[in-house]
């Protein structure tokens, strides 16, 4: 590059006084206003330490390593639905844990997928709310990551392929009815979603639609559900695919008009969601802990007032133990697309 | 064709009069009038008035005001730490990069030239790649967005300053050497009070493009306003997105104004321009402001959580099963052609646009305003975002992923012209109008002639910045080497990774090398 102010050049004579007072080339006449400045210079470097708290490693609130925080479960999640929801939920969830399990508890927010299953790989996340496909990146990422729980909805969990009723795309009869998509403008939610992407792309290419077929040459990536739901409302994309979790909500509270979206197909059921924690949390917090933690979120129940508002935030009736060979289709598929190497 | 002596070719003598020549970049708003008609799909006109129509009606709830403030001094801090350690490293490295140094000190300049070829490798990758590659090396932590824009930036100070010294007269050094002194103290002297306005007046300039930097690095994922603001947008709440975009517009237009008045209060050059400043006389000022400025760092610093020690501990890479033979197979042809063309694009409509812009509003007091006020959106809005909010009503692609691009840098490059013609003096100007000339040919030619040169200088090095900026609208689709960048963050493939870093690098570097010989072409003629 280089900068392109024209050639700059400044002529001897007017080099600032300041300056030539200050070059070993003349004696040092210090004015008055000079020496002061040089005084009160001198006494802001001095003075500096002393106006600086100490600093303390507890300043950065993501420090990599475990070790650094021996103590604190950090929680996480991957940032599939809107911020507000998830500030809402995970405060209330670490309470829970905290109080049941007798560690502090503190939820730290990440606003990326790939972002979410690296700290994890670090081990600057303990325990870490993923997708089906997130989940397995991450578990390849940290042998020996244990998969906890996932929800009731989660064994057999669906996606639903939408559309804007103004772009005459009907509902189809089977999964070969995929192809209408083709030429249509079609948005996934994010890149790593497995509702959202990985699964819906699987049924897609079975149908015999490439990514290449849609309206620009590719697909968009929304990057959340909802998002998805409000751009084919709008008509900005002409279907979309959402998880039906999201869909359902969105439909009860209001604020999809079945006027303007419709679905037109419901995928297969797959295995999704999941708590992965980290391998080593018996050794940091004593043996055990790893059950425990999968038991405190099997027990809690619609019965308490407390955890019926955790289980309601998740979407679920409740939560199931799970296990890594659960995820093992998810693999496959994740490796045909090449989400997963 | 028969070849015809130099003189007589007959492009030698139809060479586009000076004035014409800052318009000619405007041609491609024809080509593209006549492609544009096919990526409108109109679908989401809807969504564009509510997003119009939000910026009256922003949100004022209290708990999004105060994480909206919480982002922004996560922003600014970043921006400015960032800034201060750029421009730290970038002293030293351009000073250890000048030729003029080397020959003084050690009799040789090799190394400078060495130093400099190693210095364009930083230089090349754009600090977003920097961003994601830190946060894969060293985790999550807010030292992270600090360095993505120090690394860099760090680099292009050099370059800047580097050439600042070789450019300077060497006449002083050669005196004070001559008389006996050391080469140290010699430097010192000759070079670095001449060193300094240049300096400063670069260092204002850097401070501003920080903090877009930040807000930029924040879009994806790095922490501050940049990610309310992506977060909003796809969530669709327009009303919470005003909010913080006010804000981050009203902390950008006093940052500017604030490197303004510093600028011409302690009289450094203008950044292109005919009017070259005089040497700054407020030196003790100067100075002060510095010494304030380094508490004020260190508590930001502490405030953001910066842990240097941290940095050191690289932690497991995700594992590396590399499949070259698959790398090789990408269509790597076909995506460094559609950069390319995105960038020629996106610098032709940018370049082009200001000026016509700037003529067209001419008759009217308010036109300059009004502009003004698009120009601060355009610099403020980073470039993605303006791509998915486009994405509303055209398809994805190519188109689409240049406009939000020359969008942000019309931003950039209009203001710049602007505050060219104001210090180019307006006798030509006021002699034309008082000749009966219309306020725009008057401008045209009293003002854009003189000025047209440096301009479109200043636009080819802009150009060198689109390219690398392409990388940041991937999220657009079907845009070159951004898509599958993102594609490959997300499948976390190192192999595919590596490879586009390392073209990435290529294509800037060779963009710059073109862009630096058309540019002295133009301040030659």
């Amino acid at each position: 590059m280089a900068w392109p102010a024209l050639s700059v050049s400044w002529p001897a004579s007017e080099i600032p006084p300041f300056f030539l007072m200050s070059s070993p080339f003349r004696r040092p006449v210090l004015r008055l206003r000079e020496r002061s400045t040089a005084v009160l210079a001198g006494l802001a470097m001095l003075l500096l330490p002393a106006v600086l708290p100490p600093v303390t490693p507890a300043a950065a609130p993501l420090l990599p390593g475990a070790q650094a925080q021996q103590k604190l479960l950090r929680i996480s999640a991957i940032p599939d639905q809107k911020p507000e929801t998830l500030n809402r939920l995970y405060p209330l969830l670490a309470n829970e844990l905290s109080r049941s399990l007798g560690v502090p508890v503190k939820y730290v927010p990440v606003t990326d997928y790939t972002a979410a299953v690296s700290a994890f790989r670090r081990g600057d996340l303990d325990l870490v709310w993923f997708g089906a496909l997130t989940g397995v990146q991450a578990r390849l990422q940290k042998p020996g990551a244990r998969v906890i729980a996932q929800r009731d909805i989660d064994a057999s969990f669906q996606s639903f392929f939408i559309a804007n009723t103004a772009s005459g795309i009907k509902p189809i009869a089977n999964q070969k009815g995929l192809s209408v998509l083709k030429g249509k403008r079609f948005t996934f939610g994010s890149e790593s979603s497995t509702s959202g992407r990985l699964m819906p792309q699987y049924f897609l290419g079975q149908a015999g639609v490439r990514l290449s077929d849609f309206a620009g040459g590719a697909p968009g990536f929304s990057s959340s559900h909802d998002a998805t739901i409000a751009l084919v409302q709008s008509g900005a994309y002409q279907a979309g695919v959402v998880n039906e979790e999201v869909w359902q909500s969105n439909l009860s509270s209001g604020k999809t008009d079945p006027k303007k979206v419709i679905v037109i197909w419901r995928t297969p059921g797959y295995a999704n969601y999941h708590w992965l924690a980290q391998p080593n949390l018996d050794q940091r917090f004593g043996k055990g802990f790893t059950a425990r933690l999968q038991s405190t979120f099997v027990n809690l129940r619609a019965s308490n007032p407390q955890q019926a508002q955790i289980l309601d935030l998740f979407g679920a009736k409740r939560f199931i133990p799970a296990t890594p060979r659960l995820y093992d289709p998810i693999e496959k598929v994740g490796r045909e697309i090449g989400k997963i190497r | 064709m028969t070849p015809l002596a130099p003189a007589q070719h007959p492009w030698s003598q139809r060479r586009p009069a000076a004035p014409l020549l800052i318009l000619l970049p405007a041609l491609v708003l024809l080509p593209l009038a006549a492609v544009l008609p096919a990526v409108v799909h109109g679908g989401g006109w809807e969504l564009i008035g509510q997003f119009a129509f939000a910026a009256i009606t922003p949100s004022g709830d209290p708990v999004l005001l105060a994480s909206a403030l919480r982002g922004l001094g996560v922003t600014v801090a970043v921006a400015l730490l960032g800034w201060a350690v750029s421009l730290a490293l970038g002293l030293v490295g351009g000073v250890l990069s000048s030729r003029t140094v080397w020959r003084t000190m050690a009799g040789r300049v090799w190394p400078a030239g060495a130093l400099r070829r190693l210095l364009a490798i930083p230089r090349s990758i754009h600090e977003l790649l920097w961003g994601l590659l830190l946060l894969q090396l060293v985790g999550l932590q807010p030292a992270v967005a600090v360095l993505a824009i120090a690394i860099p930036y760090a680099a292009l100070v050099a370059r800047v300053v580097s050439d600042l010294l070789d450019a300077l007269p060497t006449a002083p050094l050669e005196a004070l050497r001559a008389a006996g002194a050391a080469a140290p103290a010699a430097l010192l002297t000759a070079l670095g009070p001449a060193l300094l306005p240049g300096v400063f007046s670069y260092g204002g300039y850097r401070l501003e493009c920080a903090l877009r930097s930040a807000t930029l690095l924040g879009v994806f994922g790095l922490g501050g306003l940049g990610t309310e603001l992506r977060l909003t947008l796809q969530s669709l709440q327009f009303h919470e997105l005003w909010t913080c975009l006010w804000l981050l517009l009203a902390v950008m237009l006093l940052l500017e104004g604030l490197v303004r008045l510093l600028r011409r209060r302690w009289g450094m050059p203008g950044r292109f321009g005919l009017a070259a400043g005089a040497v700054g006389s407020r030196g003790r000022e100067l100075l002060l402001a510095t010494l304030a400025l380094l508490p004020v760092l260190l508590l930001l610093a502490l405030a953001l959580g910066v842990n240097p020690a941290a940095l050191l501990v690289v932690q497991a890479l995700p594992p590396f099963h590399p499949d070259w033979p698959a790398v090789l197979a990408l269509p790597w042809g076909a995506m460094v052609a559609s950069t390319l063309l995105l960038t020629l694009l996106a610098a032709a409509l940018a370049v082009g646009v200001a000026p016509l812009l700037l003529l067209l509003v001419a008759p009217w007091p308010w036109g300059r305003l009004l502009l003004q006020g698009l120009w601060a959106l355009g610099r403020l809005w980073p470039p993605p975002l303006t791509a998915l909010l486009l994405l509303f009503v055209l398809k994805p692609g190519l188109i689409t992923a240049a406009l939000a691009l020359a969008f942000h840098n019309l931003g950039v490059l209009g203001r710049l012209l602007l505050e060219a013609a104001d210090a180019a003096g307006g006798g030509a100007e006021a002699a034309l109008r008082c000749a009966g000339c219309g306020p725009r040919l008057a401008l045209f030619y009293g003002r854009f002639s003189g000025l047209s040169r440096s301009y479109l200088a200043y636009g080819a090095y802009r150009a060198d910045v689109i390219l690398r900026e392409t990388v940041v609208v991937g999220l657009v689709g079907a845009a070159g080497l951004g898509t599958l960048l993102l594609e490959a963050l997300s499948s976390f493939a190192v192999d595919q990774l590596l490879a586009l870093v390392a073209v990435y690098a290529a294509l800037t570097l060779l963009g710059e090398d073109l862009s630096d010989r058309v540019r002295h072409r133009l301040l030659a003629a």
